[in-house]
């Protein structure tokens, strides 16, 4: 395919500044830059990459975990009796636009050390407000009207790891291909005919496993035999999770060198995950999961509305992945490690009157770690465009947050760019091309013609930054109205730019 | 501590449906019901007046045979051929008696099962489908009757002495293999409960001489009719035996008539029984099976001597019937320290919930394709999680029968997986057995079932988790669930951490359109979640 530079003569008069080809900030590819091909390295470079599921279950409130404080006045119509004071809000470095939740003060430092991306709502078109439709549709990865027996997760894997489980453990993959800390296996890692992950009940159970725990038996035992028996079972049960030695003797070579927080059960999954990846586990996946998100009522209590049921959830996300990722850089595992939040869906954008939130539809993921290259992708709901209905009727007085980020772009990059799949088998995973979000990529680039301001044109759903890269793709024609700066340009489509307006270039 | 004092207090549906679960396969949860209030006695006398020993004629289930769905004849000229599909026939038949649910519930079938592991012959050896047959009935004839007599009787049925090697037992090369069996397994048993030995191989030799002579006819010889044992006089040890101080020196006179075979075996037979270890040896052995698997020396003073002193006594002389109601009736049977001291063998966990969930087998004699499905599912999940019924691997019996660690040998990584499988079938059902019988649990209808005015939201509030779990739960585990058991099962496992509310928002949104797949399939994933994991427990594990 021919490559090529094509600037309307009418614009190209108009740009201030000259362009140059080869040498200042606008470049032809002819063939692969090395920007391209530092991309096609990544695979190679990914071998021991690793990611970890964070489910949040129950649907979380995106609106009171991102705070849109630049919408303030608006946030705080919309839910009057849960709306964080201003003054309680936890600032984000160099953000005006956004702050955290005042629980979430070890993610607020993750941030602010660059370890963390916000993609702001995302979600999926028809969005089903079912707790277990919806969940179904984020863990096996397909549309609302689409339906599949395996996982996402599940689907790469066997993808991956051909036959498995015939002929696993093998030389190429002597590890379990991941690992769930949780009672009921999750969906997310089902495979064709069996799940690809095994399933540890809980961090007693794991304890258990690798002898560190006397606790064999749990609670609730009968008395007499009966309660020798049912204890032996149990012991039985924990030993007969696959793969035991080999978690055993990860657990036993790793360590966990950072003090986690008690009386969280997150962390005391995530404090699991981290000794096993510094003993050298190899599972690819690990999955874990905190509940109690489905905040109907009592969300916040009412005499300090920073407190409550959604403050005490997020304090232990907060906490956990914060001490998670002083373990791994303690470790010296935390370049290995993504970590990815989701929830079934967000909440309403409107709280009720019992101190709670309904069944909504877009929320935040957070993602965590040293790879990502973007801070936020899409932009904070605006509290009246990004309101459903868009055009309520008076009565209509419930209003969703409209989904921006397709989760399924998220995981794309995911496998891509960080699990370092081909992109055409991650469309086979996924059942369809899914356009990127640029959240592992230090580019950011166009998804569709578009005007330079509006944020569906780019794969991160926001303006480019001063300091970013574009790329405009082959096929986009994007039309810049207004003067922009940006730190270089790759053109592969086509400029559309206003008479009289500066594209500003700073980059060599 | 009460021993084997007869239980007076009427029967609770828990102490109920322990003594169904000894008793049987597995109480349905009617049999539960109808035996709550009862006495021990009288619930025993209706677990006796229910045995029926041939209410269904042995099909032959074997689908590539022309004969199939029609009742063997045990006269039928003998072919070779079908042989394997007739033997697996009455395995089939056997199991679908264990299963039955259209007849009352009886308490022969446990105690076939534990008589023919007790004297076992395995048709992995045996392999003619007649000796099987003929020795099956022999238990189940002989399961309530005189163990002198069934000892007498096993001691020369054609297929023990095939199995045991009596076949070969000849004057002047002894074949000692029955002789030892005879005595470390059937009768006085190898040690005392102090570890002391109960005879030497002396005496083994000596009876030996004394079964010398007897030898089946026809095994598996095509065309034959009929299949029978006798004795030889011209194969028989005349001369006399001579036992050790273990039998007080008895000696066991030769005989020289055509009727030594039966003169000298019963001799044997009386000599072993009077064994002060032998009655012993079988009412542990029975304490075991049926009431728990630890014999403590408590229990051994105070259970078991006694109940073998009753057993021998010249009142009893050796009935069984007598003991096991003992046994059966007594306070120690229904003590709390005695419930759920059992792992459930593969048989009690397989046909024990099949009935517990109303999964009857079909009536081979009448839909022999829906019945040969059924048997042969209860068959290949017996044979994996190593019980396959008449097919031992060894004289000893199942392996947890003998070995120390007693019921817990039924569970290995690799059995406890199989077993995780079963519950899963019963959870997502894919066996169909007739066009309108699909084997599993349907937990939406049972669902349904609970809930009034189904179809009318307004008229009736939705059934509750808790609800839900007390119906689900209900018979399913020896006792009761915590509360904090119950509540983790709801909220942890059913709900998976959001609000028990939300359940009843998505019931009734399937109860406004249950047309609608995703109303359905919500609705189905909380019930599933919930009993699966409730079959995987521990707790249900036990019996």
């Amino acid at each position: 395919m021919k490559r090529r530079i094509f600037v309307r003569n009418s614009a190209l008069a108009s740009v201030a500044l000259p362009l140059q080809l080869n040498g200042f900030g606008m470049t032809a590819h002819s063939e692969a830059s090395h920007l391209v091909q530092a991309l096609g390295n990544v695979p190679a470079a990914n071998e021991d990459h690793v990611l970890v599921i964070i489910n949040m279950v129950g649907g979380n409130d995106g609106l009171n975990t991102v705070i849109p404080v630049a919408q303030y006045s608006q946030y705080y119509n919309l839910r009057s009796n849960i709306a964080i004071p201003t003054n309680k809000l936890l600032a984000l470095e160099g953000q005006t636009d956004i702050a955290l939740h005042p629980a979430l003060s070890g993610m607020r430092d993750l941030y602010n050390d660059g370890l963390v991306s916000i993609v702001h709502a995302a979600g999926y078109p028809d969005s089903n407000q079912s707790h277990a439709r919806s969940s179904d549709i984020w863990m096996t990865g397909v549309s609302a009207n689409q339906y599949a027996s395996t996982g996402w997760a599940g689907r790469y894997l066997e993808q991956r790891f051909t036959g498995y489980p015939t002929g696993y453990p093998s030389a190429n993959m002597e590890d379990p291909l991941a690992l769930q800390i949780g009672y009921t296996a999750t969906p997310t890692l089902q495979g064709t005919t069996q799940s690809t992950g095994v399933t540890i009940n809980d961090a007693n159970a794991f304890y258990q496993l690798i002898g560190e725990s006397s606790n064999v038996a749990g609670e609730d035992l009968p008395c007499c035999d009966a309660g020798d028996l049912v204890a032996f079972v149990r012991r039985q049960q924990v030993l007969a999770v696959g793969y035991s030695a080999e978690i055993k003797q990860a657990a036993d070579a790793g360590a966990n060198l950072a003090t986690y927080p008690t009386q969280n059960r997150l962390a005391d999954q995530l404090k699991i995950v981290s000794r096993l990846i510094h003993g050298g586990l190899k599972s690819k996946i690990y999955f874990v999961s905190i509940d109690g998100f489905d905040t109907h009522s009592g969300q916040a209590e009412s005499s300090d509305v920073t407190t409550g049921t959604h403050a005490n959830l997020l304090k232990q996300l907060g906490d956990a992945v914060k001490a998670f990722y002083t373990d791994l850089q303690m470790q010296g595992t935390q370049q290995r490690v993504l970590s990815m939040t989701f929830s079934e869906f967000g909440r309403r954008a409107n709280s009720n009157s019992s101190l709670g939130t309904d069944h909504g539809q877009a929320a935040p993921m957070f993602l965590i770690g040293q790879g990502l290259q973007k801070k936020q992708i899409g932009t904070p709901s605006n509290l009246v465009s990004d309101l459903l209905p868009v055009n309520p009727q008076p009565w209509e007085t419930q209003r969703d947050l409209a989904m921006q980020i397709d989760f399924r772009r998220v995981y794309t990059d995911v496998l891509n760019d960080w699990l370092g799949n081909d992109p055409g088998d991650t469309a086979q995973i996924l059942y369809q091309p899914f356009a990127t979000t640029s959240i592992l990529k230090p580019t950011i680039e166009t998804i569709a013609n578009g005007n330079w301001a509006d944020r569906s044109t780019w794969s991160a759903g926001r303006m480019p930054l001063a300091g970013e890269t574009v790329i405009v793709n082959a096929g986009h024609t994007l039309r810049i109205p207004q003067s922009v700066s940006i730190h270089k340009m790759e053109v592969h489509g086509t400029l559309d730019v206003k008479p009289g307006v500066q594209l500003n270039i700073t980059g060599q | 501590m009460p021993y084997l004092d007869s239980n007076s207090t009427p029967l609770t549906a828990a102490t109920a449906a322990h003594l169904l679960r000894r008793a049987t396969a597995g109480p349905r949860k009617s049999e539960i019901t109808a035996f709550t209030g009862l006495t021990a006695t009288e619930a025993y006398d209706t677990l006796l007046s229910n045995v029926q020993y041939y209410p269904e004629p042995v099909i032959h289930l074997d689908k590539n045979h022309a004969t199939f769905g029609q009742a063997l004849n045990s006269g039928a000229p003998f072919d070779a051929d079908s042989n394997f599909g007739r033997v697996q026939s009455v395995r089939f038949w056997w199991l679908s008696l264990m299963a039955n649910q259209s007849r009352p519930p009886s308490l022969l079938e446990k105690l076939a099962l534990f008589w023919q592991n007790h004297f076992v012959v395995s048709s992995e050896v045996v392999t003619e489908y007649r000796f099987v047959w003929r020795y099956l009935n022999l238990i189940r004839d002989n399961a309530l009757g005189n163990f002198r007599s069934f000892v007498k009787q096993v001691t020369i049925d054609p297929a023990m002495l095939e199995y045991l090697n009596g076949n070969q037992n000849v004057n002047g090369a002894p074949n000692e293999n029955y002789a030892r069996e005879l005595q470390e397994l059937f009768t006085v048993g190898e040690k005392d409960f102090y570890g002391n030995a109960n005879y030497t191989e002396q005496d083994v030799k000596e009876a030996a001489r004394v079964l010398t002579g007897w030898r089946h006819y026809n095994y598996w010889w095509n065309g034959t009719t009929s299949i029978y044992s006798a004795f030889q006089l011209n194969r028989h040890d005349t001369g006399n035996k001579t036992f050790s101080a273990k039998y007080n020196n008895a000696v066991i006179t030769g005989n020289n008539t055509t009727n030594a075979g039966n003169v000298e075996v019963d001799a044997l037979i009386s000599m072993l029984l009077n064994h002060p270890e032998t009655p012993k040896f079988i009412c542990r052995k029975l304490y075991r099976w049926y009431v728990n698997p630890n014999v403590t020396e408590d229990v051994e003073n105070n259970v078991i001597v006694p109940l073998a002193n009753f057993f021998k006594s010249p009142g009893n002389n050796y009935q069984i019937e007598p003991v096991l109601r003992k046994l059966l009736t007594s306070d120690i049977f229904f003590d709390i320290s005695n419930r759920g001291a059992i792992l459930k063998s593969p048989i009690e966990l397989i046909i024990g919930a099949y009935r517990l969930f109303n999964l009857p087998p079909p009536n081979a004699a009448t839909e022999p394709g829906p019945a040969e499905k059924y048997l042969g599912n209860v068959w290949w999940n017996t044979l994996s999680m190593q019980m396959p019924i008449t097919s031992q691997s060894s004289v000893f019996g199942y392996e947890p029968y003998y070995l120390a660690s007693r019921s817990k040998g039924w569970l290995s990584s690799a059995t406890l997986a199989l077993r995780y499988q079963f519950a899963d079938t019963l959870i997502w059902p894919w066996l169909q057995v007739t066009p309108s019988y699909k084997l599993g649990l349907d937990l939406v209808g049972w669902a349904t079932s609970l809930q009034p005015n189904f179809g009318n939201v307004a008229a009736s509030a939705a059934i509750t988790t808790e609800q839900i779990l007390a119906s689900f739960s209900e018979h399913l585990f020896v006792f009761p669930l915590s509360t904090a058991q119950q509540n983790f099962l709801i909220d942890t496992i059913m709900m998976q951490g959001i609000p028990r509310s939300s359940w009843i928002f998505e019931w009734n949104r399937y109860r406004q359109t249950p047309a609608n797949l995703d109303n359905f399939n919500t609705v189905r994933w909380r019930l599933s979640l919930l009993m699966r994991y409730m079959l995987r427990m521990a707790e249900f594990q036990i019996s």
